[in-house]
Parts: structure tokens; sequence; C-alpha cells
């Protein structure tokens, strides 16, 4: 996995054969209200401006149809590979996984970081058809940090 | 503590448990054995009430564990509850007889239009996932603080947090889209239509004008307008306020037709 500053700015690595987008944030808000954002599903749209939907439930095994501004008309049949409650969830399908991580800092605050790889033996065929993901990946990275540092403000 | 000292308390206790409770069932019949539930429960586990919190807070513990369990409980309404009850309302040849009946029988069958926000405050809170809905009702309308919150649910402060911020967003955005006396283009009009049929000589602007944040429903401030909402709903006693037999009557059919609804979806 790509280690990458944590500023909010996604870096892309591509190769031959996957490409691989990573991105880093520093979030001022305790790790399980991070967590709350990241594993209720119908909650993404209310503030995630990347996420059109996702339905189902983030749990281990289970599968979500997700939809992303990335490529509104698809739907993106996903299934929950990995879920550590509070620390790290990955999702995903047979072309790619997306994995998130969370740790808490020694200040206090909480290490956000999101990747995504895909590829496989025929990924030089399509990859131009894969939009950059980049600039999805900072707004989500940016929209998590400000939702979740207004809960932990909250009164 | 002795159990008479404890009757002394919990029976203090015992009203805003009951609308409490009221407001997470939907159900009289319901919050009248949960509550007693909670007494007897509570009686029986007295000795192990070290006082590290408030009795209080202690006390809504138990009744709010015993309420998660309630089947009713469990099942969420829908966010258009109040077109589905409106509908199936009119439909009903016996609903407003039923009503008439209420007022010719009862000295607390006025239709004031704050209380009906109070019975519509309930119903759409009943749509919001359960931590949600209970985290809200415990905050917003009963005063607990957070960390009095994080003791009843057992859960922590970030997740208390999380489910308030969550809920309130929800309850402004809902408002919002469907509540006229907020939104010109809001769907419904209930409170206007109830006090048109129940106080056909008043006149409702002016009835409008004594609700806070109908006055200033052009607030940019959204969560504002529902803080002026909650405050109406935390003065009112369901059980005992002016129309309370119209109200409770009004709550028991829309939960009566959400559970039909949500049974043959």
């Amino acid at each position: 996995m790509t280690n990458v500053a944590s500023n909010g700015k996604a870096i892309t690595t591509k190769k031959t054969f996957s490409r691989e987008t990573a991105i880093s944030i520093d979030i001022q808000a305790d790790k399980h209200i991070i967590w709350a954002l990241l594993s209720n599903a119908s909650d993404y749209p209310r503030w995630n401006s990347t996420i059109i939907s996702i339905e189902g439930n983030i749990e281990k095994g289970e599968k979500i149809r997700l939809k992303s501004t990335l490529d509104p008309k698809r739907v993106f049949k996903l299934s929950v590979k990995e879920f550590e409650p509070g620390s790290r969830l990955v999702w995903g399908d047979a072309m790619g996984k997306r994995i998130y991580t969370l740790q808490t800092n020694s200040i206090g605050t909480t290490n956000f970081s999101m990747n995504e790889k895909i590829g496989g033996p025929m990924f030089p065929l399509f990859s131009k058809l894969i939009p950059p993901f980049d600039q999805s990946f900072e707004k989500f990275a940016n929209d998590l940090k400000s939702e979740a540092e207004s809960i932990q403000n909250s009164k | 503590m002795t159990n008479e000292q404890f009757t002394t308390e919990f029976e203090k206790t015992r009203p805003q448990l009951k609308s409490y409770i009221l407001r997470i069932t939907a159900s009289v019949q319901d919050s009248e054995d949960i509550v007693q539930d909670t007494y007897v429960k509570a009686s029986m586990k007295i000795e192990e009430f070290r006082g590290e919190s408030s009795l209080r807070t202690w006390i809504f513990a138990i009744a709010s564990n015993l309420a998660k369990d309630n089947l009713r409980v469990k099942k969420r309404w829908t966010e258009d509850v109040t077109d589905i009850c409106r509908e199936k309302a009119l439909s009903n040849p016996n609903y407003f007889p039923e009503i008439m009946q209420i007022q010719q029988s009862s000295d607390h069958a006025n239709f004031e239009v704050k209380e009906h926000i109070n019975f519509c405050l309930t119903c759409i809170s009943k749509s919001l996932p359960l931590e949600q809905q209970i985290c809200i009702l415990l905050k917003e309308v009963h005063q607990f603080k957070v960390s009095e919150i994080t003791e009843i649910l057992d859960i922590t402060e970030a997740m208390v947090k999380y489910y308030l911020h969550t809920a309130r967003q929800k309850m402004v955005s809902i408002f919002e889209g469907r509540c006229a006396l907020i939104n010109k283009n809001g769907t419904c009009h209930q409170c206007s239509e109830l006090n048109g049929i129940f106080n056909p000589k008043q006149r409702f602007e002016e009835e409008k004008n004594k609700i806070e944040f109908a006055k200033k429903a052009d607030h940019p401030d959204r969560q504002y307008l529902l803080d002026l909402r909650l405050e109406i709903v935390r003065g009112i006693d369901p059980f005992n306020s002016v129309g309370s037999d119209l109200q409770l009557h009004h709550l028991e059919h829309n939960r009566k037709v959400m559970e039909n609804f949500l049974d043959k979806k």
C-alpha cells in the first residue's frame, strides 16, 4: 500500500497492470464517530458529496450496491471483505478493493487513510475508460473530516 | 435507599418517564406497561444502585432497555407517516364520530396547534433509526446531558454525538420538505386542516403567529427552527395537556395504521 502524507491530497501510482490511488488526512474527532460515518450505508449521501447512494448493510460478508458521482449511471456491486470496527474496512469486487483505515494519533486526533487498487491481466485494455479517482478521493476525505469534526464539536 | 424512598423518587419521575416511553412506542398501553415493568425491575435491583449516576438516569436506563426490547418499537415508521395516516382517517367512517364522542365526553379534548406539533414530532421521530430517536428524545426533550445519555444507553460519547447529530440533521430535512409552517411548499398542512375542523371560528394565521418557529420560518438557521419546535414539545405533557385525549386517540390511530402498513410492506 502506498504511504502518503496526511494532507488530504490524493496520490495515484500507475503501473502496467494496475492503478492505485491513496489519500490520508488527520481528523480532529474520535475514531468511533468516523467509524459510524463510514459504516452507516444509508447515511452516506447526507454527508458525502461523492456518493449518490449505498444500498445494503456495511458488515462483514454483506453485499452492497454503490452509486458514485464518478459514474452515476453505474451500480457497483461490492462485497464487504473486512470489517474491524473502529479500525479497518475493506470492500471491493473482482477488479479491485478499497481499504479504509483509522488510527488514533498521539495527540488524540484520528488519521484516516483510504486506498484503492484496481488491476489485473486485462487492465491495460480498459484502463483508459476508468476516470481518475484523485478529485473524488479528496472530496471524500474532506467531507468526512468536515462532518466528523462537526459532530465532535457538537454540544 | 429503602424501597419506600425509592417508590417516592420513582413517582416523581413517572410522568416524564411515561411521556418518554409514549414517544418511543406511540402506544398508551405499552407506555403504561413499560413504566410499570421499569418500577418492578428497578425495585428488585435497587440494592445494585450505587449512586454513580442520578436515580433518574438509572431509571431511564432500565426503561430504555425495556423499550428497546419492545417489538413495536423495533418497527420503524416512514417519513410520510402523516400522509398515509391522513388518508386512512379520511376513508374510515368511524374516525370522526369517535373524535366527536371524545370531544363530548372529555375535558381534555381541545385542539391546540402546539399539541399537534408535539404529536407530529412524535410521529416523525419514529421514522428515525431507534438509537437516533432515543438520543434526540433524551437530550432535547428530557434534557439529559450527553454524559448521562452514555450511561443510559451504555454507548460511547462519540456514538451519542453521532446519533444526536444525524437525528437532528434528518429531522431538519424531513420538516423542511414537509412542514407548511416553515416552508410554503411543504406538503403537510395537517395542523391547519385539523384546526379548521376543531376550531372553525379561529383564524389559522393568528394561531400560526403564536408559534415561534412558524413566525421565524424564513430564519436561515434551520437547526434553530428545530430547537424552537423542540421547545414546544418540552412544554407538553402528552397525558395531561388540554387536548391529551384527542391527541392520544390520534396517536393510537396512526400507530395502528402504520403497523398495518408495515406488515403489508
